[in-house]
This record gives C-alpha cells, sequence and structure tokens, in this order.
C-alpha cells in the first residue's frame, strides 16, 4: 500500500510497519469477534464510531491545522442521506451508504472558501455553517425529512450487519489516515499547516492540498452517520446535530493526541471506556465529567497521551505511526 | 551571459505608502547580485514581490526570460526559483528530512532516491546528525542552514537570500559564505539582500542600492562603495 | 404594518441592548486576553439562574439582584481566571486551545446547570406595577423598557470607564498593544484578571437581564447567547468595545425586524449568515479599518 523504503538498512520502517501490524491486527481481530463472543456489540460499534471520527478530525486539525466547532454538520448529512435514501427512495442500505460519503464531500466542497480563513475565525464559521445546516434541514417539508419527529427507518435494523459495515468503515479510515500520514500529501499538508507562505513559495499549491485533506476529513463522519442512522434505525435533527457529537469528537482525538495515526485511537479507546464506566456508575455526571476532562485536558495534557509521550522520547516518532 | 531573473518597473504600494517604486534590476546565471538598504528600503518587499506572495501593482518580473508576474508563488517556485528568509521559517513540526522533502514533492523521482538527496545535503550543512529531530528543536543559526538546504533541494537556477547572516554568529557566518560562494560557482543567479555591507561586497559581483523603494544606484562593488547617494541613505538623515 | 414595524424598532432596541452587552463583555475578554470564551453564553444563563434563586427562594426582586449579581460574578470570575488562563498560557497555541478549554468550561458549566435546575425551562414569575406602558400607539411591557434603561446605564457606565478612568485606559491600551503595555509598568497579569472578572460579572448582570425580558431560559440556552455573542463580537471587529456596542444593537434590530418580514425558520438563520457573510467580506467588522485576517 505505501512505499515501503528501499533501503533494507533502514530499520526504523521496520519496527513502525511491525508496530502498524500488530496494533491493526489486534484491533481488527478484537473487534471482529466480538459478535461471535456474545460481547456488549453497542459499545463496541460506538467505540468504532468514535475511532473512526476522531481520526477522521484529526486530518483536519491534526495534519493540516484546522479546529472545526462544526464537524457534526458532516455527520448529521450523511445520517440524513442514508435515511432519506432509504426511507424515500427505497434504496437497500448498503446502496445508500455510499452516497452519505458523497453528501460529506459535497457540503466539504460548499464549505471550501472557509479554508481561507485561519485559528478562531475558521472555527466561529464553521460552528455558524454547522448551525445553518441544522436549521435548512429541520425546515425542510416533513415528508423528506420527517420534520421533528424525525425519519424511522423501519424493519431494516440489523445490529451484526451494520456492525461490520462500521468495522470496514474504520478500517478504511485508518488505512487512509495511515496511507496519508507516510504520503506526500501528508507531507504537504503538514507544511502547510506550520507555514502555509512559506509551503507556497516551496511549490505546494496551498489551496488545492488543503482542500484533499478537508474532504478526506468530511467523507469519513459522512458515512459514519449513515451507519449509524441504520444502527439505531432513527434519525432525527436533534441529535444528528447535536453539537455534543463535535464535542467528543474531538476531546478524543485530543486526547490521544493530534498528528499521529495513534493519537485519537488511543483517545478514543480511553475516553470512551471511561465514559462508559461513569455512565454506569452516574449517568447524571456524565456530561459534567466530559467537561471538566476537556478542561483538564487542555491544562494538564495539551498534546496529548501519545504527544506527551513522544515528547519526552522524540527518537521514538519514527517508530510510532 | 544568459539573464536568469530581471524586473521591470516593478511597484508595490500599501495604502499610501510606495514600498517598491519602479525598480529595475537583472541578474545573470552564475552572478551574485547584492540588494543593499536600510530598513524599510524595501528589500524584503522586492523579494516578496518577486516569488508571488505579493502581487505587484505594476511591472514585470521575468524568469529565464518567462513573464511571471501575477501567478502564485507555488508557480513561481516551479519555475526554478528558491529562497530564504529573515527570520527562518522552517516547517517546526516536521522532520528535519520531512522539511527538505517539501520543495520537491511533486518530483518523479522516487521516496528514496529524494530521501537520500536531503540527506546529502543535510550532510553538506553539517545537520545530517538532527536528521530526525523536528525543525523547531534547532537553534537560529541551525534553522538558516535547513532554510538553505530546503532552498537548494530542487536545484533551483535562482535563490534569492534574505538577510541570511543576521544574528549568526562569525563561525557560522563564514559556513555560510562558502556555501553561497558554491550556489554561484555551479552557475546560479544569486539574489542577495543584506543591510550588512561588508558581506556583501565579499560575495557580490554587482550591487542594487535601494532606498525609499527606488534603486539609487546600481554598479560593481567599487562604484557602491564610494558612491555619495549611497553614503547619503545610509549615513545621512 | 406600521404598528408591526414600530414594534421590531422597540423590540430590536431592547434586544439588541442586551446583545450588545453581552457582546462587549467577550470581545473585552478577546481584547485583552485572546482568549475566545466559548462558555459565554452559559456564563449569562448563569446569571439568569443566579436571579432565579434569588427571587423563588429569597423573595429578592430582580432590579435587586443586579448588584448582587455583579459582586458575585465579579469574584467568580476572578478566581477562575487563576485557575484556567496562566497554565493556558503556556500551550503551543493559546488562542486555539483556550477555544478548546471554554468548550470544555462550557459544557461544564451547562452540565452543572442542569444537574441543579433540571433540563425545564424556568421563567421568573416577577412584574412591575403596571405591568405595561404605552409607547405612542403601542404598548411595551415594563419589564423591557427598566431592561432597556438599564443597558443603556450600564453601556454609558462602561463607556465613561473604558475612556475615562485611568484602569479603563490601561484595559485599551492593553487591548492595542499587549507588549508595550507591560513595559511602561502595567502589571498584565493583573489587568488580565480583572478584565476576566470584569466580563464574567457584565456576563452575569446582563443574565438578569435576560430572565426579565425573555420569557424562559434553561440549561441549555446558553449556546444561543454564545452564538450572538460571537456575531456580535465579529460585527463589531475583535476586540473592539464601541464596535461591539453598536453592533449589538444593529443585530438585535436586524434580528426582530427578520422576524417581522421573514417566516420563523428564515428569521433564525439570519444571524448565522451575517456571521458568515461578515466573516468573509469584512473580516475586520464593520467599523474595522485594517483588512488583516
Amino acid at each position: 500500500m505505501m512505499p515501503v523504503s528501499s533501503r533494507p538498512q533502514d530499520s526504523a520502517d521496520r519496527i513502525y510497519f511491525t508496530l502498524v501490524a500488530l496494533i491493526g491486527g489486534a484491533l481488527m481481530i478484537y473487534f471482529a469477534l466480538v459478535p461471535v463472543f456474545g460481547l456488549n456489540v453497542a459499545f463496541h460499534f460506538y467505540l468504532m464510531l468514535w475511532i473512526t471520527m476522531a481520526s477522521a478530525f484529526n486530518v483536519s486539525s491534526g495534519f493540516s491545522g484546522y479546529l472545526p466547532f462544526g464537524y457534526v454538520a458532516f455527520y448529521g448529512i450523511g445520517a440524513f442521506t442514508t435515511a432519506i435514501l432509504v426511507k424515500k427512495a427505497a434504496f437497500p442500505v448498503f446502496l445508500a451508504l455510499p452516497f452519505s460519503g458523497v453528501a460529506g464531500l459535497v457540503l466539504a466542497l460548499l464549505f471550501a472558501p472557509t479554508l481561507r480563513l485561519s485559528g478562531i475565525y475558521f472555527g466561529i464559521v464553521s460552528l455558524a455553517l454547522a448551525g445553518i445546516c441544522r436549521l435548512v434541514i429541520t425546515n425542510m417539508p416533513e415528508e423528506i425529512t420527517g420534520g421533528s419527529f424525525g425519519l424511522q427507518l423501519g424493519s431494516r435494523a440489523h445490529p451484526v450487519q451494520s456492525f461490520y459495515v462500521m468495522m470496514a468503515v474504520m478500517v478504511v479510515a485508518l488505512a487512509t489516515i495511515l496511507w496519508l500520514s507516510r504520503s506526500r500529501l501528508g507531507k504537504a499538508l503538514r507544511a502547510t499547516r506550520d507555514d502555509a507562505d512559506a509551503a507556497e513559495m516551496m511549490g505546494i499549491n496551498v489551496p488545492r492540498v488543503r482542500l484533499y485533506g478537508w474532504m478526506i476529513a468530511a467523507f469519513f463522519p459522512a458515512v459514519c452517520g449513515g451507519v449509524e442512522a441504520w444502527y439505531t434505525n432513527v434519525v432525527d435533527t436533534e441529535t444528528a446535530f447535536n453539537t455534543l457529537i463535535t464535542a467528543k469528537t474531538v476531546i478524543y482525538a485530543v486526547a490521544g493526541g493530534l498528528g499521529t495515526v495513534t493519537g485519537p485511537i488511543i483517545g478514543a479507546v480511553a475516553m470512551v471506556w471511561l465514559d462508559e464506566l461513569i455512565w454506569r456508575q452516574f449517568p447524571l455526571l456524565n456530561l459534567l465529567i466530559l467537561g471538566v476532562a476537556t478542561v483538564a485536558l487542555v491544562l494538564f495534557l495539551p498534546r496529548g497521551i501519545v504527544g506527551s509521550i513522544l515528547r519526552r522520547k522524540p527518537q521514538w516518532r519514527r517508530y510510532v505511526p | 551571459m544568459s539573464i536568469a531573473i530581471e524586473t521591470r518597473g516593478l511597484t508595490k504600494r500599501f495604502g499610501g505608502l510606495v514600498a517598491l517604486d519602479g525598480v529595475d534590476l537583472q541578474a545573470a546565471a552564475g552572478e551574485t547580485l547584492g540588494i543593499i538598504g536600510v530598513n524599510g528600503a524595501g528589500k524584503t518587499t522586492l523579494m516578496n514581490c518577486i516569488c508571488g506572495l505579493y502581487r505587484p501593482d505594476g511591472g514585470d518580473v521575468f524568469i529565464s526570460g518567462e513573464r511571471v508576474t501575477g501567478q502564485p508563488p507555488h508557480v513561481v517556485a516551479h519555475k526554478g526559483i528558491g529562497r530564504t528568509f529573515q527570520v527562518p521559517r522552517v516547517f517546526r513540526k516536521m522532520s528535519l528530512i520531512d522539511n527538505l522533502l517539501v520543495p520537491v514533492l511533486d518530483h518523479r523521482a522516487s521516496d528514496a532516491e529524494l530521501t537520500e538527496r536531503a540527506e546529502g545535503m543535510l550532510a553538506r550543512m553539517q545537520l545530517i546528525d538532527l536528521r530526525h529531530n523536528y525543525a523547531e528543536e534547532l537553534s537560529g543559526g541551525q534553522q538558516k542552514l535547513l532554510e538553505m538546504a530546503r532552498m537548494l533541494m530542487p536545484d533551483p537556477p535562482i535563490v534569492m537570500l534574505d538577510e541570511p547572516f543576521a544574528g549568526v554568529h562569525p563561525v557560522l557566518c563564514k559556513f555560510m559564505i562558502e556555501r553561497i560562494e558554491e550556489m554561484s560557482g555551479a552557475g546560479k543567479a544569486v539574489l542577495l539582500i543584506s543591510h550588512d555591507l561588508t558581506s556583501i561586497y565579499r560575495l557580490s559581483t554587482r550591487v542594487v542600492a535601494l532606498n525609499q523603494g527606488k534603486v539609487i544606484a546600481e554598479g560593481g562593488v567599487d562604484d557602491i562603495r564610494g558612491n555619495p547617494a549611497v553614503i547619503e541613505a545610509y549615513l545621512g538623515t | 404594518m406600521e404598528l408591526l414595524i414600530l414594534n421590531g424598532i422597540v423590540n430590536g432596541l431592547i434586544v439588541g441592548g442586551i446583545y450588545a452587552l453581552v457582546g462587549v463583555s467577550l470581545t473585552l475578554l478577546y481584547g485583552v486576553l485572546r482568549v475566545v470564551n466559548f462558555a459565554h453564553g452559559e456564563f449569562v444563563i448563569a446569571g439568569s439562574f443566579f436571579a432565579y434563586v434569588l427571587f423563588t427562594s429569597l423573595n429578592v426582586p430582580p432590579l435587586l439582584a443586579l448588584p448582587v449579581a455583579a459582586i458575585s460574578f465579579f469574584a467568580a470570575g476572578w478566581g477562575l481566571y487563576y485557575v484556567l488562563i496562566p497554565r493556558l498560557s503556556r500551550s503551543d497555541d493559546p488562542e486555539l486551545m483556550s477555544f478548546l478549554m471554554f468548550y470544555g468550561v462550557s459544557i461544564t458549566a451547562a452540565a452543572l446547570m442542569l444537574l441543579l435546575f433540571e433540563a425545564d425551562s424556568r421563567s421568573i414569575d416577577y412584574s412591575f406595577t403596571p405591568i405595561s406602558i404605552q409607547v405612542g400607539p403601542i404598548y411595551v411591557s415594563t419589564a423591557r423598557l427598566v431592561a432597556l434603561a438599564i443597558t443603556a446605564v450600564i453601556s454609558a457606565g462602561l463607556a465613561l470607564f473604558l475612556f475615562r478612568t485611568l484602569p479603563g485606559k490601561a484595559l485599551r491600551a492593553a487591548i492595542m498593544n499587549p507588549e508595550a503595555i507591560q513595559i511602561v509598568g502595567v502589571d498584565i497579569v493583573r489587568l488580565s484578571a480583572f478584565a476576566f472578572a470584569l466580563a464574567t460579572a457584565l456576563a452575569g448582570v446582563t443574565g438578569v437581564l435576560v430572565a426579565l425580558v425573555f420569557p424562559a431560559f434553561n440549561a441549555f440556552s446558553g449556546t444561543e447567547y454564545t452564538i450572538i455573542a460571537f456575531i456580535v463580537v465579529v460585527l463589531g471587529g475583535l476586540g473592539n468595545p464601541v464596535g461591539a456596542l453598536v453592533a449589538g444593537v444593529l443585530f438585535g434590530l436586524a434580528e426582530q425586524m427578520a422576524t417581522v418580514f421573514l417566516p420563523q425558520a428564515l428569521a433564525q438563520i439570519v444571524g448565522f449568515a451575517i456571521l458568515v457573510g461578515t466573516i468573509f467580506l469584512r473580516p475586520s467588522g464593520l467599523f474595522g479599518t485594517s483588512t488583516k485576517k
């Protein structure tokens, strides 16, 4: 998949790919066996969903340097695309899901002019655009989006099938990001993130590179939205455009550490697990702890779990995906 | 002698301030053109206009005879021009190797070939032991060397150096002067910006003096050294 | 029709006054500290709940709650500053990280209010006598007119403070040039703490007024006010307090007029559209002169 270095003496690459194979293999085997051994399908479904969301978000913020506070827009559009196609156009689910991805890409293209902005301006505009998306869908005719009741997908729910589809989406997302992190596009994105003007004077077509990164970051949440709509069998604007979806995505990605492939995976696993643990014990405190955890992360672990380790051990950077 | 880079009547205004006022200059392959002037004379603006970061309000830029005025910086870069910055602008959170790969990302050579070339370049700049470090971990002087290496990666026929010796200690200065001599020796047109006359006089084949956006003198080192307009611009009011 | 428009203008001024206060406190905060307070709306709603509690449990009328809220929120803001900001400024990109951190503060604050007051909408069952006053051909509720008067007094007081007093001038100087002000011997940490406390106090006071003017509020209303604050701040130019005051009133008028002329769904989008449009067309705000990004 990726260009393996032609110099066999480069042992760093060998360690790197061994780690990729080990972590990736362990993740895949573990998740594949969840339904077989009757483990908690719902918990693991959402774990995979958050791993995918946080990893895709990482392309936007870790690789490209944008903080889209309206990230949920892509997820919501994806959820409604699948729901509308299945419910109103009688598409089979498997045919509808790719269209969710396409919807995400189209939305990314529509939002592409915002990439001219930087820093907080980008964040604020992104937030506003997500608000506009929610209002537009809420106010579409009831025959299409189901109004405030939302859409029921009817008898198409199939938890185990959707579980494995979610797993496939996660694997594709992680493979894409792994490729990106070593690809020339990934280097161009990072250079643009660090200093866009300098990158452009070094011959990087900055607007194009940013657009590619942005589209990758938009595609996966849109598909996630579609799969989740299928899994829960119901879609409405309140849940599909809930700002907490953005919040969780951001927090999980930051907790693990932006800019590395493993960061968001580790962040999502740690935080989803913690979330579940707390939710079981103190269901009411869930939101509070999410908030406090975010503040604590920014103050005490701004580089995330993986980022902090790599700061202590810079020589590990070459080995850690 | 073929003209590598030329500007004709280059003009740039910022609001009411005229930063560049009809600047004409040329540099041939293998020539080092020194550009001097006090702070605010328009040296860096000139460079930014040449490489496309600023769109000039008037005049034209030609690279190897081709008009590139108004083209975006990445297109201008591919015409064969590289540069460094007054305050180093390295890609902070990327390894030195990756920093060097950025200008050659769309070259057809394989990753392994390019990496090998980058390592060779880092060795020449005495940075090879740090090749896996992040650029932000380098000292200021080392960052200047890294920029120079990055600029040279695509082997551009024209290079522009913006105050390469500012804030650099004498030993490193000497090292950099040798590298710049190598560049012109290899047939590159070198545009060297500095307000420090000593190094300019040593390296340049020709010198252009800017003041308030205008060329006030042009010629060989000896002509400039005694030129009353230059002396006045430096010492006068 | 004229009555509707007149109604729109009066309500626009009243609502706009509140928006102006929400915006001016956020812009002060950004101007001095370069932090983006995502939780500003929650601070406002906390002020509303503050008035609610004072009224329902101690029978303190909202007008009396105003100074109490101002003092309590000022103290809370002062404390919060020292918990949050000094550590934040040590991170790689404080401006962007502040956005993220206050996102967390916003969730925390909303969650706390949810725990204390549950998800139901609350309102303060307090009315002035007479309940409404005739203004020309229309009737306006006394509570709203009182709120308008108070916002006008606070805005004027704030303007006087910023332009006529020494600490106010120091604040404005800090907005314009944070480095220079340290050189001339101002303790920037104390000044920042003061700005944070002042902004929080203003948010709390605004919250009391929100409880007077708007029919109801709940633990999740904060986000709306945060968005409104962003709109006002961007419209007025980031870090420009006078701009925010004017922009707040303008936006209030625009919003109320939109509800007169547009269907409700579209009227809601107007605010977002203004925000996005301003950032693209006039990133320095309506009154800005520089066009730096």
